[in-house]
């Protein structure tokens, strides 16, 4: 399984548009991603999930990933949070 | 047969009848046996719903644009979600009802989204509540008429005409509007005014008694409706519409004019608007600025308090389209009639004499220290004035003053722009400041009198009302004398007093205001021209001599008759 801690570094933390790019690219992957915050798990490939959590900027959360793709998904879902997510 | 509604929205149309009805969506609970077949139940009402929203979008794009079909498209994204829908699917494998299931997942989100404190988030709670409702309909079988595919030639027979049905009007489209309910200076009317589609408005129960496919001539001048026309009624009708249509492009020669009397007298042409994007329209129309713009529209659109930013961007695209001709902002106006659950009004019994307004603003200084501060940010990129509603006493406006000016000190600290000589002026609205004009000019940069409510205080009448309605008039004497009275003050002070109520444009008493020295019309974008041509048909000394007849009169009808008499 893939684990890795990344922070949210975008000013709007998940908002609309950043969450449905998440999702955009958990679906790229055959992996089953998880995101962790505080004990909880939210789906990686729920936008309303992701947004309904109100994760903000400067949040440290844990990105897991588990499949026949978990190292590829992780890397990019890591990464993409890491550079902020497009906004 | 003939119905007889309030006159509207001027213009003849003609065309067949179709009732639209806002879905009922209600349904009765229940638990299910077979829940596989409930979850493709499920299923297929969010596939429907899907295909029919995107439909909505292109048809958007097109007679809207990219901004509105977004928020159609994002609707598509979060019904999209598989993981929210196995959360509905999960609630139905355990015996729920596909309409019990979708409602719980969606309020629960709605909630999630509304605490997450996060202002972006918390909006689109308002999102996911559409969503459940348009999922609601494909389920109950009960989707709402698309006003953007009604065929060329319909009149639209409706309860009320709502800003969300008339978004998807296509122009051309509509040949008139007839509704239960409203009057002059309802949504209904307002909108229908605005896209210069003929409205015949209040007929009682006319949704029941019009069917699809009926015949109708709808008169939005007089108020009639003709149902089933004879060939002559037809012929006539063909005839008033083209009158009317010649009539309004005749207006066309007004565009690029002064706004001046037979004998000379320059006055200035102002538009209302209620969102930013409405001062374009207002000044395709040549208005020569903004006379009320109305603040509302971000704070009813909101399921949160509108953010400093948020507010000054509009303003600012307000100031930006109108160049440097003056606007006229209303600071927020409102209270216990409206449910803003975020702004925290309580219902009273009497709200327009109860906690709103400027009262409820001076109360609550950190909501009117927000719009204030965007107020002045904004007013770096144009020319922003301030504009105070149901002012009734000095104080207040005093107190208005002293708040604009310490936030000034604030961005003098914070090395922040804004116009260190913003006009703030008064709305005259309401009896007590009609009474105390002389001493409010003293204080106050500009006046401009809101004719609507003016009438109404003054009388003590709701103009919704019907039993009282007819009480309702500007021609009242006591409603003239207070007009004429805030007028003298203004001009005796040497501040600019404008009109910002419906009674502006109204052509039979516009001599009336030439008389009394008004300075400033503020009217409908659609009202502009004609407005200009009604001044320009009375010189100074006739419109006098008019209103020095009229002014002897003791009652309103012999007002009205005379001024009806004397109309131009």
């Amino acid at each position: 399984m893939f684990s890795e801690k990344v922070t949210l570094v975008n000013p709007q933390g998940f908002h609309m548009r950043p969450a449905s790019l998440l999702v955009g690219e958990v679906g790229k992957y055959d992996a089953t991603v998880t995101i962790v915050r505080n004990g909880a798990e939210i789906p990686g490939n729920s936008l309303m999930a992701i947004m309904a959590a109100g994760i903000k900027c400067g949040e440290e959360i844990e990105i897991r990933a588990e499949g026949a793709q978990e190292a590829e998904a992780g890397r990019a879902v890591v990464d993409f949070i890491a550079a902020g997510m497009g906004d | 047969m003939e119905f007889k509604g309030t006159a509207a929205s001027a213009g003849i149309g003609i065309g067949s009848v179709v009732v639209v009805e806002e879905p009922v969506l209600e349904y009765v609970s229940s638990t299910v046996e077979d829940t596989a077949a409930e979850a493709e139940r499920l299923g297929a009402a969010i596939e429907n719903y899907i295909e029919y929203t995107n439909e909505q979008a292109a048809v958007m794009r097109e007679s809207v644009g990219e901004k509105e079909a977004e928020i159609l498209i994002g609707h598509v994204v979060m019904i999209s979600d598989p993981y929210m829908k196995g959360e509905m699917v999960k609630l139905i494998e355990g015996g729920m009802c596909a309409e019990d299931a979708l409602v719980q997942i969606c309020d629960m989100f709605a909630t999630m989204f509304e605490a997450t404190g996060d202002e972006l988030t918390m909006q689109r709670a308002t999102d996911v509540r559409d969503v459940k409702t348009g999922v609601l309909a494909e389920l109950l079988n009960k989707r709402p008429v698309d006003m953007g595919t009604l065929p060329l030639g319909s009149i639209v027979v409706t309860h009320d005409l709502t800003p969300s049905m008339t978004a998807g009007i296509r122009p051309g489209a509509v040949e008139a509007v007839i509704t239960e309910t409203g009057g002059l200076t309802s949504h209904s009317a307002i909108l229908a005014r605005a896209m210069e589609i003929p409205a015949v408005l209040s007929i009682a129960g006319v949704c029941h008694r019009l069917a699809d496919g009926d015949q109708v001539i709808v008169d939005g001048s007089t108020g009639v409706v003709t149902v089933d026309p004879t060939e002559e009624q037809l012929e006539a009708a063909r005839e008033a519409q083209a009158a009317f249509i010649a009539e309004r492009a005749e207006l066309v020669k007004f565009i690029g004019c002064r706004s001046v009397t037979a004998s000379g007298e320059q006055v200035e042409l102002f538009a209302n608007i209620g969102k930013p994007e409405d001062a374009a329209q207002a000044m395709e129309r040549d208005a020569e600025g903004i006379g009320l713009f109305r603040t509302e529209f971000l704070f009813m659109d909101s399921t949160s308090m509108p953010t400093e930013d948020q507010q000054f961007e509009a303003y600012k695209k307000a100031a930006l389209i109108c160049k440097n001709k003056p606007l006229i902002i209303r600071t927020l106006d409102i209270g216990g009639d409206k449910e803003i659950e975020y702004m925290g009004l309580e219902r009273e019994d009497n709200p327009f004499m109860g906690f709103r307004a400027i009262r409820y603003c001076l109360a609550r200084e950190d909501v009117y220290r927000t719009q204030l501060r965007a107020l002045l940010r904004a007013s770096a990129f144009g020319e922003i004035r301030i504009m105070v509603p149901l002012v009734t006493c000095v104080d207040e406006l005093t107190a208005v003053k002293a708040l604009v000016k310490r936030y000034m000190q604030e961005f003098d600290q914070e090395g922040v722009a804004y116009n260190p000589d913003i006009q703030i002026g008064v709305m005259v609205e309401t009896p007590a400041a009609a009474v105390i004009a002389d001493l409010l000019a003293e204080e106050a940069d500009f006046f401009s009198i809101g004719t609507n409510d003016l009438t109404g205080y003054t009388m003590c009448a709701d103009r919704g009302n019907d039993k009282v309605r007819y009480l309702y008039s500007t021609c009242n004497p006591a409603v003239l004398r207070s007009i004429r009275n805030v007028i003298s003050a203004g001009n005796a002070a040497g501040i600019q007093v404008g009109m910002c109520g419906e009674s502006a444009a109204d052509p039979m008493l516009v001599p009336l205001w030439i008389a009394f020295g008004l300075g400033e019309y503020s009217v409908s974008a659609t009202s502009v021209l004609a407005t200009r041509k009604a001044i320009s048909l009375w010189t100074k000394d006739e419109a006098c001599a008019l209103a020095e007849k009229v002014m002897q009169l003791k009652t309103a009808t012999e007002v009205y008759d005379a001024l009806q008499e004397a109309a131009r």
